[in-house]
């Protein structure tokens, strides 16, 4: 190598880490700025707070409308994430085994209401909801945040049957067993681990969903988001953020779970 | 136990404007170890996948003892079937791996595990049963699939390149297994391969296909001393393959003349061609003679030069250039005595008139 | 060897005998082709009937014709907003695409516990509401803020400089947003480059850039055009971050859309401008759809 290869080398191998150091930075701190605001004595938002206080996880707790779109998030997002379970599944199955012709067109089909903008899809769903009488209801919210977190099932359970041989489900089939058979044998543990990634992806989805919260739900349904977003644009207490920290404790719980669960299934083919 | 009688009739497959498989009739006895084999392409994966019941033919029946199964799924055909990449279940045992076809069938578990355990012995895995596959070596999970496609008995026994994954030693090995394991449970099998060595040590009879065609049928030995084209004579083993010139000779016993001034002398009579196709003279390395210096009188005599020698395993094979259009291979087991000629040397080589096979092109 | 037995009885219970007529080969593509419709269905009665019904909306309400459009393409804000819209998904993207690169090139090669820590590092802000990471923009943005109050404890500015509401903090706060979704798509792709063929590359007399440009950068970019695509169809549909950082100057398609049809009740205007930006965001993923051939689920699949 030439000298100045040879420094141009040395440079990317302490620029590009640090570089990246610094990007991971940009990424991570805003997420930590809430948890320490959380605590904040002052009744305004600062950072950082000049004295800690429990006040604003108390004012939340009096406030009765947090728990309530808690409870909300909760049964919006449970059923959101059985369904999507279950549709994207499904779709998954007949994509990536089916040897049907147009695959890659229902492919690209399925996946398109994760990424087309939700607002279009809210005030598309609105009147279609207020005629079929769901408006403002759980069930209606659950069909709109289905349709947009389904697509992620649909791929993560895809990744785990395109992870290996569609011969074994030729092998079970010439071992006498049926389709639902070779489904539940077979098909099932194998993917059972996609499934599990993507049925709690659609939860976080549908937890964290904002646009179609705000055109589908009523003051009784209303989600976390949307509750947020109803405060913040009133009053900038750090109440907001004190919610927030909760939010953030829940959100790294469900992605610990997925990492362990991700962890455990690479252990378990190791230790075979 | 025998097992099931097989007949294809007239099965054909097309994707789109491609024949994968032209309309086919095969019949397999009861009981017969019949080999498919061809090149890559040539429609034998389409006909076992027919078979199996994975392909949906274009048409055609396929009758297993006088039955027709074409309309039924796979998995009541009662076929047992081991793959090339073994499709062992990764997250079962060995144990349930082999006993998942008694399973779906609704076997009482003393069954299942009686069962299981002679199965075990058989293919020599007799205490293995609680092993994951992924423990198993490439041979002894090819074993483990064996086992589990047998286990309840099937009267037909499907092998798609099932050793194609082994090294070949282990391959040597395997087949020898094979064959002994078709002995003990009397299934009819159908082995897909595109190893002719293979087909030709294990089968009792063979179907070569080329392009979704089936082009011969035959016991082994039949189809080496009897190849009906140039394709099937090159397939199996090796061929010296030489165009004719000229129109088909009069009478028997005529010189042939393969250009360059070269003329071969046969006793075979000139094949039935469709309308006037191109005939060959074939003659197989082994029936080649090759001594030193010039030609000695007699059929077929030839000198040419010495191009290239290999030898392996007990059987030495030259290429021998006679003159700019025309190469010979002949191959023999040396006699310990004797030497192994050089490259560049001259030689000559002869066979008998007996030995010129006289074939279609086509 | 057991003789009789199972196998034999469930094949005469199988099938009937004889069987002369021709029957219709069994196969599976009906069952899956069934399969498929159930999603499919549901998909088409809540995801293409609303989408249609907007299209429709937008010809329709408050009359019949192209009024609506009318008001979009011309004099007006509305263009504008639109424009704002692809030029800043496409700043967005790019600079998530400067930033990325060589995050995920340094993540693609990383083991053991670094990897572990850079990558949660990626997903604890994924994982965190989006509504949550662009209020802590406002935090750090606002007049009182931490950016402003580093910029004057360090002398750099004597008056809390204005970053919010504009263009700065929403361009800031998207690619924080976005900045997973391009990395992740792109350590992807990096990762299944098999590192032999940089290997044989050298041993070919290529330098480590040459290498690099001519055989590590033409294999990222699948993951490039995943990324890219993901994220500038993601920022064009954006409301959350535009909404809280942008203010009424700064406005995206989705925060026009939402305050048309929410605040002002102008339904047909809110319907034309989705409509408008379906066609766009539409436009990309075809695009997209084109230059990745495949199945579009195994392409995003990280």
């Amino acid at each position: 190598m030439t000298p100045q290869g040879e420094f141009l080398s040395r440079l990317m191998r302490v620029a590009l880490p640090g570089f990246a150091v610094l990007a991971l930075a940009y990424l991570i701190l805003p997420s930590l700025i809430i948890v320490p605001m959380s605590f904040s004595n002052q009744l305004y938002l600062t950072f950082p707070p000049p004295g800690w206080s429990l006040q604003w996880y108390g004012a939340m707790q009096q406030d009765l409308s947090w728990p309530q779109a808690a409870v909300n998030s909760f049964l919006v997002g449970v059923p959101t994430a059985l369904l999507s379970v279950a549709l994207g599944t499904l779709a998954a199955l007949a994509v990536v085994r089916g040897r049907l012709r147009f695959a890659a067109a229902a492919s690209a089909f399925l996946v398109a209401p994760m990424l087309l903008p939700h607002v279009i899809i809210a005030i598309g769903l609105y009147p279609v909801m207020l005629d079929l009488g769901l408006l403002r209801g759980y069930l209606g919210i659950v069909i709109g945040h289905t349709v947009v977190a389904m697509p992620l099932v649909f791929i993560t359970v895809s990744a785990a049957l395109r992870n290996y041989s569609e011969s074994l489900e030729l092998a079970a089939m010439t071992c006498g067993a049926g389709p639902w058979s070779a489904f539940r044998h077979i098909t099932f543990p194998m993917i059972r681990m996609g499934v599990v990634v993507g049925g709690l992806l659609a939860f976080a989805t549908s937890f964290d969903e904002l646009m179609l919260s705000l055109f589908l739900t009523g003051p009784g349904t209303r989600t976390l988001p949307r509750l947020i977003w109803e405060q913040m644009n009133a009053y900038l207490t750090p109440t907001i953020a004190a919610v927030a920290t909760l939010i953030l404790a829940f959100s790294l719980l469900l992605l610990a779970l997925v990492a362990l669960l991700q962890r455990g299934r690479a252990a378990e083919g190791q230790a075979s | 136990m025998t097992g099931a009688q097989l007949a294809v009739q007239g099965l054909y497959k097309r994707y789109g404007e491609v024949q994968a498989l032209a309309p086919t009739d095969l019949d397999v006895a009861q009981g017969e170890f019949f080999a498919l084999i061809g090149p890559s392409g040539s429609g034998k994966s389409t006909l076992l996948g027919s078979i199996a019941g994975f392909v949906a033919p274009s048409g055609g029946r396929i009758l297993v003892d006088g039955a027709d199964v074409v309309s039924v799924p796979p998995y009541r055909r009662n076929i047992g079937m081991v793959f090339q990449n073994y499709a062992l279940f990764p997250h079962m045992s060995v144990f349930d791996n082999i006993a998942f076809p008694l399973r779906m069938r609704k076997a009482a578990s003393a069954e299942i595990g009686a069962r299981v355990e002679r199965m075990l012995a058989m293919v020599r895995l007799q205490g293995m049963g609680a092993r994951r596959s992924s423990q198993l070596s490439g041979g002894q999970q090819q074993r483990v699939a064996l086992a589990r496609a047998a286990v309840y008995d099937p009267a037909l026994l499907l092998m798609d390149e099932p050793l194609g994954a082994l090294d070949k030693n282990l391959r040597e090995e395997m087949q020898d297994e094979i064959k002994q394991f078709h002995r003990q449970i009397g299934a009819t099998v159908l082995y897909v391969t595109h190893d002719q060595d293979e087909a030709a040590r294990l089968s009792d009879r063979i179907a070569i296909l080329d392009h979704g065609r089936v082009v011969q049928v035959g016991a082994p030995r039949e189809l080496y001393e009897k190849p009906c084209n140039a394709f099937v004579a090159s397939f199996l083993g090796e061929a010296n393959l030489f165009a004719i010139q000229g129109a088909a000779p009069a009478i028997r016993g005529t010189a042939l003349e393969i250009g360059g001034g070269i003329r071969l002398s046969t006793t075979r009579r000139w094949p039935d061609t469709a309308n006037g196709a191109a005939v060959m003279a074939c003659v197989r390395p082994e029936a080649i003679r090759l001594t030193e210096g010039t030609a000695a009188a007699g059929d077929n005599g030839l000198e040419g030069v010495i191009e290239d020698v290999v030898y392996s395993a007990g059987l030495l094979r030259y290429r021998v250039r006679v003159n700019d259009s025309c190469q010979i291979t002949v191959r023999h087991h040396p006699g310990p005595a004797m030497r192994t000629a050089a490259i560049g040397e001259r030689v000559a080589l002869s066979w008998r008139a007996d030995d010129t096979l006289l074939i279609p092109k086509e | 060897m057991g003789a009789v037995g199972l196998g034999r009885a469930v094949q005469t219970r199988s099938f009937a005998p004889g069987g002369t007529t021709a029957s219709r080969p069994w196969s599976t593509t009906g069952f899956y082709a069934w399969l498929l419709a159930v999603p499919t269905g549901f998909l088409v009665l809540f995801f293409v009937w609303p989408l249609l019904r907007v299209i429709w909306r937008s010809f329709t309400d408050p009359g019949l014709g192209i009024e609506n459009y009318a008001t979009v393409f011309g004099d007006g804000p509305y263009l504008i907003v639109l424009w704002n819209t692809i030029e800043t998904a496409a700043t967005v993207t790019f600079i998530c695409l400067l930033i990325a690169y060589p995050v995920a090139y340094v993540m693609a090669r990383a083991r053991g516990t670094a990897l572990q820590v850079m990558a949660a590092l990626v997903l604890i802000p994924l994982w965190t509401s989006v509504v949550i990471r662009s209020y802590a923009w406002m935090v750090v943005f606002q007049r009182r803020g931490v950016l402003n109050d580093l910029l004057l404890a360090s002398g750099l500015v004597d008056t809390p400089v204005r970053f919010l509401p504009g263009s700065f903090g929403v361009h800031v706060g998207m690619v924080h947003i976005m900045l997973p979704f391009m990395i992740l798509p792109l350590l992807s792709s990096m990762r299944s480059i098999d590192m032999t063929l940089l290997r044989a590359a050298s041993v070919l007399g290529a330098s480590p850039a040459n290498a690099f440009m001519k055989v590590f950068l033409p294999l990222s970019l699948p993951g490039v055009n995943a990324g890219v695509a993901l994220v500038f169809m993601t920022s064009l549909g954006f409301y959350v971050t535009p909404a809280l950082l942008g203010g009424p100057r700064h406005m995206t398609a989705a925060v026009l859309i939402e305050q048309q049809a929410n605040t002002y009740l102008n339904w047909g205007l809110a319907a034309a401008l989705a409509t408008t930006l379906l066609v766009i965001t539409l436009a990309i993923y075809l695009v997209y759809l084109r230059l990745t051939g495949g199945a579009a689920d195994a392409a995003l699949a990280r």
